[in-house]
């Protein structure tokens, strides 16, 4: 390959990153976790990556999407949000609350997607029944397993959420 | 006195962490001056290496360095490492073993760079026989290896032979009774073959190391359930003394057996010091199904029963499939071998167990270790033999299950192994003899039991230490990793009942070899008994020394919160530190080599029930379990809640194992090595109704009455389906997965 | 992956300038799942991507027409799609179909233009849209022409895309009259490839089916219009015996694919017993996915 392959279509750019203007140089063939892990950001992870597993869930422009299979130069000039955003005020959000409390995770690796997921789930549908639940979180996996304690702790969380 | 520390359900401790996305993987880690590492793994199943072509990769813009075995030679004179045989090249020497074994690494700083020069290198191969299956391995003219090297770790690997021309890396014996007289004397005898499907554990954390030259030394983090396993094996690698190597291991996101013994280590560790650089290797998903895998299993069956249905004589023959590397198959094959005739009470019992060489990916250790492949059979023909004879299901079993006082097979009491009160459980909670649906039109239902059992594995140490600050707060440290089982919490609270403090005020350390003590592995649901009972007599060691620090300053006694005072007291100020140490290794007696016959062969059994409900679509052969019932034998539980995740944690992914799981070879090619062909369950896959039961039970010698559970529930899924599934449509599978296309050609095949 | 250059076009219009020349090495690029997949495992490696994000809000518009027909826009999202009310209304079968394509993130990003030009027999939208008689608009800087959906995808993978064309949008004709239902069958995970896809759109007029539209998807090598079983239904009411009829020769017809969801012949099976099993939802009235 030429010399400079890799470095075809690097550029600095500027987007919103959990309410914080930034900037960061980047190359061409990152993907958004790639881009997280540079501001250490580490709840985002690509585990699956090809879309399937959720580990990589980000919030772009407001819009769930799976970090793994966005490029990282497509965010410029749009606001990202992780799950680190989710307790900024030094309190663990509703969702959160609600995995600890209903004990809604084992080895913890796929939670900040499931977060994040549930979290868009209650935005579009505060009273969601327990099939919804299930097909709207179809793309998050979870190899311990914890899927019965996760449909409890999306019960509690939306329960609180509607006070 | 207790104080309620033991049997409540205490909040994980590092629950914040990882709802927050902030807890601590080796995934998140980098160190200044890293190098990102990219394998170049082997496309041909078995072959000699006639030149690696390693220009065009070096030449890449980016790149640090490539390597290959014969750079790895330079540094270790023998790379070959294993837990139980020295077997495996850090990286491919001579000769290629599996497609996808490492042949070359490449080096640079961005991980991308190093993606892709490592497919600029080239590598010919002179193809050589290669050997798939277990059974023909038995035979095979292809020979994996020219000759195998015993490793001598373990104690009970210790009578492993060094063998020539042979795939057979171990075979494990016993013979009780007469069987030839009793199949003789049997009024009917059964034989029947089942097969087990190769699959991948799939952490969603894929597997990764970290290692970082030090004066010295060398500082691995590693995602590993056994970080003292990995201290002195890369040191014997090395001919260091083991203080020179520092293993850290922080959570770990998901194990299930994939992360044990030795995997990435050897090789960041010998390419950090060839390199004078940390190097950290990530794996990708498809890498993993390249690294290790679950044996794929081959049991031959043969049992004599009288006509009221007592069992009276077994012969059990398994073909364990292990792949290329024997890692830790050889003790899968012995431990689980011995098992291999179920918990029922049988006079004349021959058991054959075989681990296989094979050129496919590595297989080692898969939560059950060996177990489900063997309850899989078991439990599939005595639905056979019921149906034949015309027995209930749950009868037979009741008729020829242990008692507690009865010897198994190997002559150990079945000690605390409630095995008939988890099968009258199971059956109560699915009110089996009561009116059962069996559907109509194209949809019919069907329910199943199955029962069974586990050895822990023996003998094995772990070491815990528990330090008291001179505030009264109080450390532990240990080496069992948290994969998600809850260890970390789970032990504090043994800290804080023998302490009389509060389980949440214990700070649990996270293994790291130069802090936390000697711990064999996280494997086979050891560390509940293991390193429960080490914690506890580290904990009751520290509370010895309070009880004489309060003697030397005059105190009658002390509590929980008093702690500080002692110091105080007896420094005149916040300062000294108490350490208490415990080790624990429990009693064990080998296998006579002759009969395979122990007395003491385990510190423990566990035995898990399933039940399953299932409805099967006639015309399609799909079918869905409508409930799935789990009953574990584990002692009091140290913490309920979590025990529960770990019963129906356990069952799920079995469910997966059982009903979807398959990896696909094709020429010892994996052809699926990504989600998105090899499918693990989701939230549409989980059954709606879901029961786990603790039998109230009590391990009398585990710590506080408990022992594990991390795999109780894994036992019978199988099994149980297959049962649920012949009575609702007739057929009887005997090959995982069961698939709905399997299904259908079998009812097929039945009404033709 | 590799180095590749992101080019952002400020209009349609001048995207399809910077795909005039039909180069190979540069690429449109959508929602970007699928070529993003392809790009990190190293099917395919190209030198430029024209990324669609973002152009003109009109290309990801959904419209009714004038004639109560739908127009969407090729940049429209699957989720746009999924819960766009006049979506629901005029065509639910799209509406149904959408919570089982995928999962919700990919369905936020990936476009409807992008699942017709992937080419991919195991989509879902594009059989659906083949029974409800759409038509895929292409646009390229030599001007815009129209083909059906059933005609636009030729082979595996393969579509009737020309180089430096793009779709811009897909034009579905009003549905009065017309009822329609879609099954996804999966043979290993519940969300997973389709093993096989079936959708069916049928004209009634006096209890009999007027006109028939069968198309089968993922188990055939590209999307199939099945007109054995459409002769059968034609001009007759919806019975059992004629819905049995037309399943079994759709089963006769349909050349099944053997792959990792199913050896052919349980494809076959699976079509029999699902087109089946469609065609009774749908003439019991019940909505089918």
């Amino acid at each position: 390959m030429e010399s400079n392959a890799m470095e075809i279509g690097r550029k600095r750019m500027a987007f919103t990153l959990n309410g914080r203007a930034v900037e960061a140089d980047v190359p061409s063939y990152w993907n958004l976790v790639d881009l997280l892990r540079d501001f250490d950001l580490f709840g985002a992870r690509e585990s699956c990556g090809i879309g399937a597993c959720g580990c990589c869930t980000v919030l772009v422009d407001g819009t769930a999407m799976s970090g793994c299979l966005t490029l990282a130069q497509t965010v410029e000039g749009k606001a990202v949000t992780t799950v680190e955003d989710q307790d900024r005020d030094g309190t663990l959000s509703v969702v959160q609350q609600a995995f600890v409390d209903e004990a809604a995770f084992q080895c913890g690796f796929c939670t900040p997607g499931f977060v994040m997921m549930v979290g868009e789930l209650l935005k579009e549908n505060p009273e969601p029944s327990d099939d919804e639940v299930r097909s709207y979180l179809s793309g998050n996996l979870c190899r311990c397993a914890t899927y019965p304690e996760i449909l409890k702790a999306v019960r509690v969380a939306a329960s609180r959420l509607r006070g | 006195m207790p104080n309620g520390q033991v049997g409540r359900s205490v909040p994980r401790h590092e629950s914040a962490e990882k709802v927050t996305g902030r807890a601590e993987y080796v995934h998140n880690l980098s160190v200044a001056g890293m190098l990102h590492l990219k394998v170049f793994r082997s496309t041909v199943a078995h072959g000699r290496i006639l030149s690696i072509d390693t220009s065009e990769a070096e030449a890449m813009p980016g790149v640090h360095a490539v390597l290959t075995g014969e750079d790895i030679r330079k540094l270790v004179a023998e790379p070959y490492y294993g837990p139980a045989f020295h077997d495996q090249p850090v990286l491919a020497l001579d000769k290629v073993r599996y497609v996808g074994e490492p042949v070359a690494v490449v080096a640079a700083r961005d991980p991308y760079v190093a993606a892709a020069a490592a497919e600029l290198i080239f590598a010919e191969y002179e193809e050589l026989p290669a050997v798939d299956d277990e059974i023909e391995a038995m035979t095979s003219d292809a020979v994996v290896h020219d000759e195998l090297r015993p490793a001598g770790t373990f104690p009970d690997l210790k009578h492993l032979d060094g063998k020539r021309d042979t795939n057979v890396a171990l075979d494990y014996h016993l013979k009780r009774g007469d069987p030839e007289a009793a199949f003789a004397a049997a009024d009917h005898v059964f034989e029947h073959e089942f097969r087990t499907q190769p699959v991948m554990h799939v952490p969603l954390e894929p597997m990764v190391s970290l290692a970082v030259p030090e004066q010295g030394g060398l500082t691995i983090h590693t995602a590993s359930q056994s970080p003292s396993f990995v201290r002195s094996e890369v040191a014997r690698l090395l001919g260091w003394a083991e203080n020179r190597v520092r293993v850290k291991v922080p959570y770990l996101g998901g194990g299930f057996g994939a992360k044990l013994y030795i995997k990435l280590e050897a090789l960041v560790a010998c390419v950090a010091l060839i390199l004078r650089k940390p190097v950290k290797l990530s794996l990708t998903m498809e890498e993993q199904f390249y690294t290790i895998t679950k044996h794929a299993s081959t049991f031959r069956i043969k049992t004599g029963v009288n006509k009221d249905g007592r069992i009276t004589a077994r012969h059990c023959a398994v073909y364990w499939n292990g792949g290329a590397y024997a890692d830790i198959g050889p003790r899968v094959t012995q431990k689980s071998g011995f098992t291999a005739p179920g918990p029922y009470n049988i006079e004349n019992v021959e058991i054959e167990s075989y681990a296989l060489y094979t050129n496919r990916p590595p297989a080692g250790a898969f939560r059950g270790f060996g177990i489900p492949q063997l309850v899989w059979a078991y439990e599939s023909q005595i639905d056979v033999i019921a149906d034949e004879l015309g027995l209930d299901r749950v009868a037979i079993r009741r008729l020829n299950l242990l008692d507690e006082t009865d010897p198994q097979a190997t002559g150990t009491p079945m000690k605390d192994a409630p095995v008939k009160a988890v099968l009258e459980r199971v059956a109560a909670l699915m009110d089996w003899d009561g009116p059962f649906d069996t559907g109509q039109g194209s949809i019919r239902r069907g329910r199943g039991v199955a029962v069974g059992f586990k050895a822990s594995i023996s003998p094995t140490t772990s070491v815990a230490n528990v330090t008291v600050a001179a505030d009264g707060s109080c450390s532990l440290a240990m080496s069992t990793v948290d994969m998600g089982q809850g260890s970390a919490t789970a032990h504090s609270q043994i800290v804080a009942e023998v302490l009389g403090i509060r389980a949440e005020d214990v700070r649990v350390v996270n293994p790291d070899t130069d802090v936390t003590p000697y711990d064999m592995a996280t494997l086979g649901s050891r560390s509940t008994y293991h390193m429960g009972h080490a914690v506890r007599l580290a904990a009751e060691d520290a509370r010895a020394k309070l009880d004489a620090l309060a003697g030397e300053v005059g105190r009658d006694g002390w509590d929980g919160n008093s702690i500080a005072s002692l110091f105080l007291a007896r420094y005149g100020m916040q300062a000294g530190t108490i350490t208490g140490s415990g080790t624990y290794m429990p009693s064990y007696a080998k296998p006579d080599p002759a009969t395979g016959f122990s007395d003491n062969i385990t510190p423990f059994w566990m035995v898990g029930g399933t039940g399953i409900e299932v409805e099967v679509d006639t015309e399609t052969g799909k079918a869905r379990i409508t409930k799935l019932i789990s009953v574990g034998d584990l002692g009091k539980p140290l913490n309920p809640r979590i025990v529960e995740t770990q019963l129906s944690g356990g069952a799920l992914m079995q469910v997966g194992l059982t009903m979807l799981e398959d990896m696909a070879l094709d020429g010892g090619q994996v052809t699926n090595a990504s989600f998105s062909d090899y499918k693990i369950p989701g939230f549409a896959d989980i059954p709606v109704e879901i029961v786990n039961d603790i039998l109230p039970t009590e391990q009398r010698d585990g710590p506080f009455g408990a022992k594990g559970v991390g795999e109780t529930a894994t036992f019978g899924v199988a099994p149980a389906l297959a049962s649920a599934i012949h009575q609702a449509v007739g057929v009887r599978v005997t090959s995982l997965p069961i698939t709905p296309e399997k299904l259908f050609r079998l009812m097929q095949e039945r009404t033709a | 992956m590799r180095g590749v250059e992101i080019l952002r076009p400020g209009s349609f219009a001048e995207a399809l300038d910077l795909l005039a020349g039909g180069d190979p090495e540069t690429r449109p690029m959508s929602g970007g799942t699928a070529l993003i997949l392809m790009m990190k495992t190293g099917v395919f490696q190209p030198e430029r991507l024209v990324s669609l994000d973002g152009v003109e809000p009109d290309y990801g518009a959904i419209t009714v027409t004038q004639d109560g027909g739908l127009h969407i826009g090729a940049l429209a999202t699957l989720s746009a799609l999924g819960r766009h009310p006049e979506v629901a209304r005029l065509t639910p079968i799209i509406h149904r179909a959408m919570p089982h394509l995928s999962n919700v993130r990919v369905r936020n990003v990936a476009c409807v233009g992008g699942a017709l030009a992937h080419g991919d027999p195991h989509m879902d939208l594009p059989p659906i849209l083949a029974a409800l008689g759409a038509d895929v608009e292409i646009a390229s800087a030599k001007g815009a022409r129209s083909v059906p959906v059933e005609q636009f995808i030729r082979g595996y993978y393969e579509t009737v895309l020309e180089p430096g064309e793009l779709i811009s949008g897909v034009s579905i004709p009003p549905q009065t009259g017309w009822v329609s239902g879609y099954r996804k069958c999966t043979t290993r995970a519940v969300d997973d490839w389709p093993a096989l896809g079936i959708a069916v759109a049928l004209s009634m007029r006096a209890g009999a089916v007027a006109r028939a539209r069968v198309v089968v998807s993922a188990a055939t090598e590209k999307l199939t219009r099945v007109g054995e079983a459409e002769a059968v239904l034609l001009d007759g009411p919806l019975r059992p015996e004629r819905i049995a009829e037309a399943a079994e020769a759709a089963a006769g017809a349909v050349e099944t694919m053997d792959d990792a969801l199913g050896s052919a012949g349980y494809k076959t099976q699976l079509l029999r017993v699902h087109l089946r099993r469609l065609l009774t939802d749908i003439a019991g009235g019940e909505s089918a996915t």
